[in-house]
């Protein structure tokens, strides 16, 4: 620290800390501290190669071990960002705790907010939609094909945040909340949508065998062809809306929604509103 | 079909990998091995019939292919859907004499896969429990100064909570789920109300977790407008994923344009609140 030599993490400490964080930020998680050992395990080498003697080590050390959690696969960006602010302190670059730790605050919530919707919510979708098409009839190419194929995006993806953090520093804290990061998240939610929507409208099928029959035995209603002409899909989609309702609007937990469906089906087919029309 | 224990076992490894604080790490353990497709491919593997494991598979995606687990609460335990939930419905398939890839078989899949799934969060807070007598020794390591001890803490220890929480409890149920699976079929007849209700059930449930996907994106009911426009390009036109992707994507450009020259005239006319037909213009400058 007293010479005024200025301190940059080598490119192989950076891929070390990055690798930390890919495999260990949830190996060993809590409803406590979520992230946070993922977290300490991916700046450790950092903070080695930073600081030579073990009291500064201590001290840096101790910055990280705030709660953390955020969506971890877009959260790589964080770590990238702190890797880069560490450095900057190491340089007596005018950083402390409270900077670090204010922004690692500050950015995990929405990262986890953009990354579910981005990653969870339309990504991995999108690649198993694909696949589930590639393997309906039992074949093994869209299992294989998801996992090469969402493998290669999610590591280099990782890679790319957390290279881009630490190249940017705070100033990535701009791009991602800033009015620019809100617009991305809007565009990102319409497709976002109306993927979840190809995804209900391919792979979800609630039918009803209802029908009424004249005295003959031919049916003169059936209900399903009905609706279906009204609009397709008509009462899968009062389904969903009706799930989305329960858990959005009347806080009820998925499981109990599960539940009711139970309860549903049952008086369904009592009724004869369902029937899957099974035998042996 | 039965399950042996040497497979068993090798389900049992397969289920510690996965489940959401997994051994694998969460993008080959939870977002690949976990998800119920992939873990069909493994479980087809390891039982020999590749065919029925990936149909069902592919019938128990579809019920959490939206499976988002916002700031750790899970309602499903993919672990236990994927490695103890799917062959247990490859037996059931297999002694209700069911075709491998029919939508019989698929509706049976996702009814067991969604109980053993539901049953299973119990592992997930099992393992998240176990997990707090590791970092307890991590805390202990940093206030020491003796950091070598955080990967052992972070990398090794939780092999212990997952041995617990996901390979005793899979190798058990699945070893001795089969042969119960098996005696299932002589005690409820399919044509009979309980099953039937089991193959409805199957069927609805898609529908929360599409849902739940949903909850994430949808605050006010004009939300709902991309997600019928989506339905409606796949069932109505008959668009597959990818189409409907590509399209979905001029709206978010749309989106994005409208929202930047919306803030950029905000910033100009500061203080004046901006007109929406203003930027309706001048979007097309940009």
């Amino acid at each position: 620290m007293d010479n005024t030599e200025i301190k940059k993490i080598s490119r192989k400490t950076l891929n070390k800390s990055f690798h930390h964080w890919f495999y260990g930020h949830l190996t060993v998680f809590s409803q406590e501290h979520m992230q946070t050992f993922g977290y300490l395990t991916s700046m450790l080498p950092i903070v080695e190669e930073l600081y030579d003697n073990k009291e500064d080590q201590e001290k840096a050390m101790k910055t990280y071990t705030a709660f953390f959690n955020t969506e971890p696969q877009l959260g790589s960006v964080i770590v990238g960002v702190t890797a880069s602010l560490e450095e900057a302190r190491a340089n007596h670059g005018g950083v402390d705790d409270a900077t670090i730790n204010g922004l690692r605050a500050g950015l995990m919530g929405p990262i986890a907010g953009i990354g579910d919707s981005l990653v969870v919510g339309t990504l991995i979708p999108v690649i198993l939609g694909i696949a589930l098409g590639m393997s309906d009839g039992g074949s093994p190419l869209g299992a294989i094909f998801y996992i090469i194929v969402w493998n290669l995006l999610g590591y280099f993806g990782m890679r790319f945040a957390f290279f881009k953090g630490y190249e940017l520093g705070d100033k990535a804290v701009g791009i991602l909340i800033g009015q620019q990061g809100k617009a991305i998240r809007k565009a990102i939610a319409t497709v976002g949508g109306m993927v979840v929507g190809g995804v209900a409208a391919t792979w979800v099928t609630v039918k009803t065998s209802f029908q009424l029959t004249n005295a003959s035995g031919k049916p003169y209603l059936v209900l399903q062809d009905n609706l279906d002409s009204v609009y397709p899909g008509l009462l899968t989609a009062a389904f969903i809306v009706a799930c989305w309702w329960l858990m959005a609007k009347k806080n009820i937990s998925p499981i109990k929604v599960m539940l009711l469906l139970v309860v549903v089906a049952l008086v369904g087919v009592l009724v004869g509103f369902f029937n899957p029309g099974l035998s042996y | 079909m039965t399950i042996s224990w040497v497979q068993a076992a090798i389900l049992g490894i397969f289920a510690s990998l996965s489940s959401m604080p997994g051994m694998a790490g969460s993008t080959i353990g939870n977002y690949t091995l976990g998800r119920p497709l992939v873990g069909g491919l493994v479980c087809g593997i390891i039982l020999g019939d590749l065919k029925t494991g990936i149909a069902a598979g592919v019938a128990m995606q579809l019920v959490y292919i939206a499976l988002v687990t916002p700031g750790g609460t899970v309602s499903a335990d993919l672990r236990a859907v994927s490695y103890i939930g799917i062959p247990l419905a490859m037996v059931a398939i297999h002694s209700q004499g069911l075709a491998s890839t029919g939508g019989n078989a698929a509706d049976l899949a996702k009814s067991m896969g969604t109980l053993v799934g539901t049953v299973g969060t119990v592992l997930f807070y099992g393992t998240a429990t176990m997990n707090l007598a590791w970092q307890h020794i991590g805390w202990r390591a940093v206030e020491k100064g003796d950091f070598k001890k955080l990967y052992v803490v972070d990398w090794g220890l939780p092999w212990i909570s997952h041995f617990f929480f996901s390979f005793v409890p899979t190798l058990l149920m699945t070893h001795f789920g089969s042969s119960a699976v098996t005696a299932l079929r002589t005690a409820l007849p399919m044509d009979g109300i309980p099953m039937k209700t089991l193959f409805t059930v199957g069927a609805l449930l898609p529908c929360v977790g599409i849902a739940i996907l949903l909850k994430q994106i949808v605050d006010s009911p004009i939300d709902f407008i991309p997600f019928f426009v989506g339905f409606t390009f796949a069932a109505s036109l008959k668009l597959n994923l990818v189409s409907v992707t590509v399209i979905s994507l001029i709206f978010a450009m749309i989106s994005y344009k409208l929202d930047m020259a919306i803030s950029t005239n905000k910033q100009v006319a500061s203080g004046s609140p901006s007109n929406i037909t203003d930027d309706d213009e001048d979007e097309e400058d940009i």
